[in-house]
């Protein structure tokens, strides 16, 4: 125990008088949350959209109205001698409004009159979310101004669970933490690692008397005191300005840690026994801690859309599950019940990585 | 300047380079290989499309009414049937869990309402964890019941005959132009194919600066003959070629792979490709004048990448930012290369529109690579 606490201590040391290396774990965490937290969203706002008015009448102003005092749209006035076109192709509007001629006065008779909403389809998902955005508001026109006499007989009361607020910030927070910790303690952790296949000062510590449990675990304990430490950080920084709140039991959340602390220095330090090369042990590092847990996880959006033959890759990816665990304290707050075997599964990869670098571990000490 | 760059020290220069590359085929392929993998991984594996909702019901109402409105949620092609709840606290617990992602609770007055002419409410639960599939599922909804409302509209009109009196409805009629399938993916891979290109570029450019100072035959090349611009320039001339063809396959992957429409001028596009490299070399350059050795310059590509990939509006909508963030993204030239690529591609444009785009892309291709060339001067000297 003392020959590992010493191994610990001994790296801390080593990894503070790097100072590259303590930006790369203190700074740019911060920096990712704060710029792609708050960039990372779909919800568009003052999306800009014209408005052709054939009709020039009351109920079109009217609708015109409506839809200004909608958060989504930003509306510019469209002549009705100029094509909309023009605005889509320099990109200066996304979407176009046409009232037709007669609107106004088919209301008042009670015939139905049709709204053409154009939008700019090269980014579709913000097209659907507008055409989701335009129908709440042509609603709300109906009930107000249409419609008199005939209520519309269902009527649907949305609740938003668990956000109601539809704030982005809240869903990307806790995913860009988790990829955060996937990839700075391994990177820093493989770095460690393999420095000392390159220096082969692994080889000192071949024959002093440390076995390859208490040199792995010693490594090991090191890097996750300094996951847990980044995870603190990235909390504060999500309570603070994220608007996070807990929504549940934390217990899992923080066993979760634990071991996803674990898991990932276990990660990082296995790349470094297989390949004793800082440079190509960086790269499988970033395979695993970004592109994988980037892509593959949920973080951004759903597994559900991946195509079913990549799809099952993601049971592998060890920050899908600590994602979803992190979502569930802070969004959901289902606890115990729901994530009881996510918490195992880290705990299952982890031990996997580990068992994995014990054995060659061994054996390299058995070649020497 | 022509005819300084055909000189003979600039062929044997560039003779040199590629006799380097051609060694170490490992270069080839990392040039070639990683960006259109990233390109088609990333393209299949990211969209937010909202399809297929798990959907929960509690119907209380039992009727041939409620039946039918539980029937057109699960038609409408947005939503799947998962499972039927006899309470809404059960429904509950299954939204929490995540095993269900929209419930809709019908009320056991439901028919009656109808029948007697009174409203009716339907509630909505939505797991609004991701707030875009939950404000799209909830455009869904809305859309479907108002389709019900109509369809009882024209039964109760028919039986009863009230037509008078009742003054019309303001239907919107919505219609995707350029992309009428609504696809996704288009929008995503348009845009990161610019930020493939920058960091790739950026990537190439900063190993091979720092290989020749790693392997101290820097003051070697230096005591040539050849002068500084013309180092550079042959060091950069091969990988620029190289992932040219790299970002011509880019665009082809694009548009072969992705089914992406090419409605606009090609040499628009590539042009701006092209333009894209130059900003990743003139970058990774610079930043290989910082850093000693090949893994901190790796390293410090970390601070970079963050900034260019969150401030481009190349995978979530610039228009989603927040409104003191988004007159950053004027200073990405991923930005821009998205908003080009996006607008010959899908839309069509041309340069007449385009220009303000394509005139930032050469100022920024201009500044970083004399940023670079003054910094690699300064640094030998």
């Amino acid at each position: 125990m003392t020959r590992l606490l010493a191994q610990t201590r001994k790296e801390l040391t080593q990894l503070t008088r790097d100072r590259l290396a303590v930006a790369l774990v203190l700074v740019l965490p911060l920096m990712q949350l704060t710029l792609m937290g708050n960039s990372f969203s779909l919800i568009v706002h003052d999306l800009p959209i014209v408005v052709q008015d054939f009709d020039g009448s009351k109920s079109s102003r009217e609708l015109i109205e409506a839809f200004r005092a909608s958060q989504t749209f930003q509306i510019i006035v469209w002549p009705t001698d100029r094509s909309p076109d023009e605005a889509f192709s320099k990109g200066s509007a996304r979407g176009a409004v046409i009232i037709p001629e007669h609107f106004g006065r088919d209301i008042a008779r009670g015939v139905d009159a049709q709204v053409q909403i154009v939008l700019d389809g090269s980014d579709a998902n913000t097209a659907k979310l507008v055409s989701a955005n335009a129908g709440g508001v042509a609603r709300s026109f109906n009930a107000t101004h249409g419609a008199v006499g005939t209520p519309q007989p269902v009527r649907t009361a949305v609740r938003f669970w668990y956000n109601p607020s539809l704030s982005s910030k809240r869903f990307y927070g806790p995913g860009l933490m988790v990829m955060s910790i996937s990839m700075f303690p391994p990177l820093l952790a493989t770095l460690a690692m393999a420095r000392e296949g390159e220096r082969k000062t692994i080889l000192q510590v071949f024959v002093s008397n440390v076995s390859a449990h208490e040199f792995l675990l010693g490594k090991i304990l090191a890097f996750m005191i300094v996951t847990l430490g980044e995870v603190a950080l990235l909390l504060a920084f999500q309570f603070v300005f994220f608007g996070a709140h807990l929504a549940g039991d934390p217990t899992p959340f923080l066993v979760a840690t634990l071991l996803y602390a674990f898991c990932v220095a276990a990660f990082g330090t296995m790349v470094g026994v297989f390949i004793p090369n800082q440079a190509a042990a960086m790269q499988a590092v970033m395979f695993g801690g970004f592109l994988l847990v980037f892509m593959l996880s949920g973080l951004m959006f759903p597994l559900s859309n991946i195509p079913s033959g990549l799809r099952w890759l993601s049971n592998f990816v060890w920050g899908r599950y600590y994602i979803e665990i992190v979502r569930d304290m802070f969004l959901q707050g289902a606890g115990w019940p729901a994530v009881w075997w996510k918490v195992l599964a880290i705990a299952g990869i982890g031990a996997t990585f580990y068992g994995g670098t014990w054995r060659r571990m061994r054996r390299m000490q058995l070649e020497v | 300047m022509l005819s300084r760059l055909f000189s003979h020290r600039m062929r044997a220069l560039i003779v040199k380079e590629l006799s380097h590359m051609k060694r170490d085929r490992r270069i080839m392929m990392s040039l070639v290989m990683p960006p259109l993998l990233q390109l088609m991984l990333f393209g299949t594996v990211m969209s937010p499309d909202v399809a297929n909702v798990q959907l929960g019901i509690v119907d209380s109402s039992q009727s041939p009414e409620s039946r039918e409105l539980v029937a057109a949620l699960s038609q409408s092609g947005s939503f799947v049937l998962r499972s039927v709840y006899y309470s809404a606290d059960a429904l509950g617990d299954d939204l929490s869990k995540g095993t269900i992602a929209a419930g809709v609770v019908i009320s056991p007055s439901f028919a009656r309402d109808l029948h007697t002419g009174r409203p009716t409410t339907v509630q909505v639960l939505l797991n609004a964890v991701n707030a875009n599939t939950a404000a799209i599922s909830q455009g869904y909804v809305q859309g479907v019941v108002q389709n019900f409302n109509q369809t009882i509209q024209i039964d109760t009109h028919q039986v009863a005959g009230t037509g008078a009196g009742r003054r019309g409805f303001a239907i919107l009629r919505p219609t995707l132009l350029f992309n009428p399938g609504g696809v996704t993916t288009w929008f995503i891979v348009t845009g990161l194919l610019g930020s493939l290109l920058i960091m790739n570029g950026s990537m190439t450019a900063s190993t091979t600066m720092v290989k020749e100072r790693e392997a101290g035959t820097l003051e070697q090349l230096l005591m040539t003959p050849s002068k500084i611009s013309e180092i550079i320039i042959a060091k950069i001339a091969p990988s620029f070629a190289m992932l040219t063809v790299t970002g011509l396959v880019g665009v082809a992957v694009v548009g072969l792979y992705f089914d992406v429409p090419f409605r606009g001028s090609a040499w628009l596009l590539v042009v701006a490709s092209a333009l894209c490299l130059l900003c990743g070399i003139g970058m990774g350059t610079a930043m290989a004048t910082l850093t000693k050795s090949a893994t901190q310059a790796q390293l410090a590509t970390f601070f970079i990448t963050p900034p260019l990939m969150s401030l481009s509006g190349a995978m979530t909508p610039a228009e989603a930012m927040p409104v003191w963030m988004r007159p950053f993204t004027v200073l990405n030239p991923v930005y821009h290369f998205g908003v080009i690529s996006r607008a010959t591609m899908i839309k069509g444009s041309g340069i007449s529109d385009l220009w303000p785009n394509m005139l930032a892309l050469v100022v920024f291709a201009l500044v970083l690579m004399s940023v670079s060339v003054w910094r690699f001067r300064r640094q030998l000297n």
